[in-house]
């Protein structure tokens, strides 16, 4: 059961094929908002960082998910603020999250459970770091500045405080705060 | 953490001698919850109790995880990146410990904490966040800092250090971002792009920050020397005054001290760009340690900038945001069309 849990339909799936495009309306928010990533360059820069830090021992074995379809999910994850399992089961059922993670065509295939499953985004997590993120941010801003949509030449600079949400409460929180109390 | 290396290690003495400090700790901390639950309020006495208890269960951590480490060593049946990531766990452990007890020692003696407390064993950069919360309890977290365009409040980097530290040590790192989103374009149109000002709020006042943009023709708009409210509106007097503080490459003409000081630092748009992060999870973090607390603040930024050029490409924007782009030289996408809509 485990690998075929894990397997994609798009590399084998039954049933009629589904141009996904159809299904979404131009003016969708989803597909505007999936339109304007740069997805090449940032798949090639996500690409280069897994071959340089976690390169594979071995040719063999099933070829992974795409990178573009994980780093979709992953950012699809903050605009739509779903959990892991959420934002992989709507990537089954909703043809506007399988239009920004680039699929053309689905088969309709109702035994098909998954097509990512959370514990391969969570792993996919893990090979992201520091140094990543801000290259996929600095690709998204020069693609931005360069078709003229944004400009650099007035900026503002600021900080803002991001809480912890899975804090616990331990013994040194609950010093810091009877301290502030008391 | 020793004990499930123990298991992987099949060592029983060392599994079960992990296993009854675990046991341990977990009873102290239940015995403290209860006490706490009865009162419906904490009490400092109860903490320091409980504090001195754990402190006193938790000493055997740092010999078992060594005694564990070398049981690791000899151990050929995990393969390399295995032991190293066991080891690294290992390691952590052993640290957190010593680190927790030196500041404990220090709070019990009535000894002023340095500034880089810790409040959570497991991330070692978090912090409490003071700022801004004058009257409201005191928030366990990250600071990033972020650099936006004043128009539309497209985000062009973040920096996120560990700790709290100074909100001027933002800025050199900042401006490397944009100046390296900058120069990767590759065909750069005309005029040629680059930072001409840069709004920021009392923070951003000292000279070590304002001197070195100051010397690279970057005007310090909306980083005010008093309290007086900023000026919208420049007087030729104020231009000139400005141009004079530039030294000679870099004067900027008057046009641009104009629109400098009109995008000044404004609150409520800074504002706006926390709210829109906070909407997609970047104010509340949730991903475990620095990187996780990179990657949650990284991702709520890349889906934020991509509904701000959803917006600028329909045309969706505020009459300030418009007027910026218009000052900026900025034209909206398909303005034929818009006009067609119009009219």
């Amino acid at each position: 059961m485990g690998i075929v849990r894990h397997l994609q339909h798009w590399l084998g799936g039954s049933g009629p094929a589904l141009v996904v495009s159809d299904f979404v309306p131009d003016d969708h928010y989803l597909r505007q908002w999936a339109d304007t990533f740069p997805w090449a360059s940032m798949a090639a820069a996500v690409d280069r960082h897994l071959a340089t830090h976690f390169p594979k021992e071995t040719k063999r074995g099933r070829p992974s998910v795409s990178t573009r379809v994980l780093l979709t999910l992953e950012i699809l994850k903050a605009e739509l603020a779903c959990s892991d399992e959420q934002i992989c089961s709507r990537l089954r059922t909703d043809f506007a999250v399988m239009y920004a993670c680039g699929l053309e065509r689905v088969h309709a295939d109702r035994h098909q459970s998954h097509f990512v499953l959370p514990e391969v985004l969570a792993q996919f997590r893990s090979r992201l770091d520091e140094t990543l993120m801000a290259e996929l941010l600095q690709i998204q801003s020069t693609a931005a500045m360069e078709e003229g949509l944004v400009s650099p030449s007035h900026l503002v600079v600021d900080t803002f405080p991001s809480e912890q949400g899975s804090q616990r409460v331990t013994d040194a929180t609950t010093l810091y705060k009877a301290k502030k109390k008391s | 953490m020793v004990d499930q290396v123990a298991l992987r290690l099949h060592h029983p003495s060392l599994q079960r001698d992990a296993q009854k400090v675990h046991q341990q700790l977990k009873k102290v901390m239940r015995t403290f919850g209860r006490q706490c639950r009865g009162q419906h309020r904490t009490l400092v006495q109860w903490v320091r109790q409980t504090e001195r208890q754990l402190l006193e269960v938790g000493q055997s951590v740092g010999p078992l995880a060594l005694c564990a480490a070398l049981h690791l060593q000899e151990d050929s049946s995990l393969e390399n990146h295995q032991q190293q990531r066991l080891q690294a766990h290992l390691r952590q452990a052993a640290q957190h410990y010593e680190q927790i007890e030196q500041q404990s020692r220090r709070l019990i003696h009535g000894h002023p904490l340095p500034h880089a407390k810790i409040v959570n064993p497991y991330d070692r950069t978090i912090t409490p966040i003071v700022k801004g919360k004058s009257n409201a309890p005191v928030q366990f977290g990250k600071k990033p800092g972020i650099i936006a365009e004043m128009a539309t409040g497209f985000i062009l980097g973040l920096h996120l250090p560990p700790g709290n530290p100074d909100d001027a040590s933002y800025v050199p790192p900042l401006i490397e971002a944009v100046d390296a989103a900058i120069k990767a374009i590759v065909h750069p149109g005309k005029p040629k792009l680059k930072i001409q000002s840069l709004a920021g709020d009392l923070a951003f006042r000292p000279a070590s920050v304002r001197d070195p943009l100051h010397a690279r023709g970057i005007l310090t708009q909306g980083i005010p020397q008093t309290t007086d409210p900023l000026p919208r509106t420049v007087t030729p007097q104020q231009v000139r005054a400005v141009q004079r503080s530039m030294s000679f490459p870099h004067i900027p003409s008057a046009h641009q001290v104009q629109v400098a000081t009109a995008c000044g630092y404004s609150r409520p748009f800074v504002e706006s760009l926390i709210t829109q992060l906070a909407c997609r999870g970047g104010t509340h973090l949730k991903y475990k340690g620095h990187r996780g607390a990179v990657i949650q603040v990284s991702t709520a930024i890349l889906a934020h900038n991509a509904a701000t050029l959803t917006r600028i490409q329909q045309n969706q924007l505020t009459q300030r945001a418009q007027r910026c782009r218009r000052w900026f030289r900025l034209k909206p996408s398909k303005p034929l069309e818009n006009n067609n809509q119009k009219n």
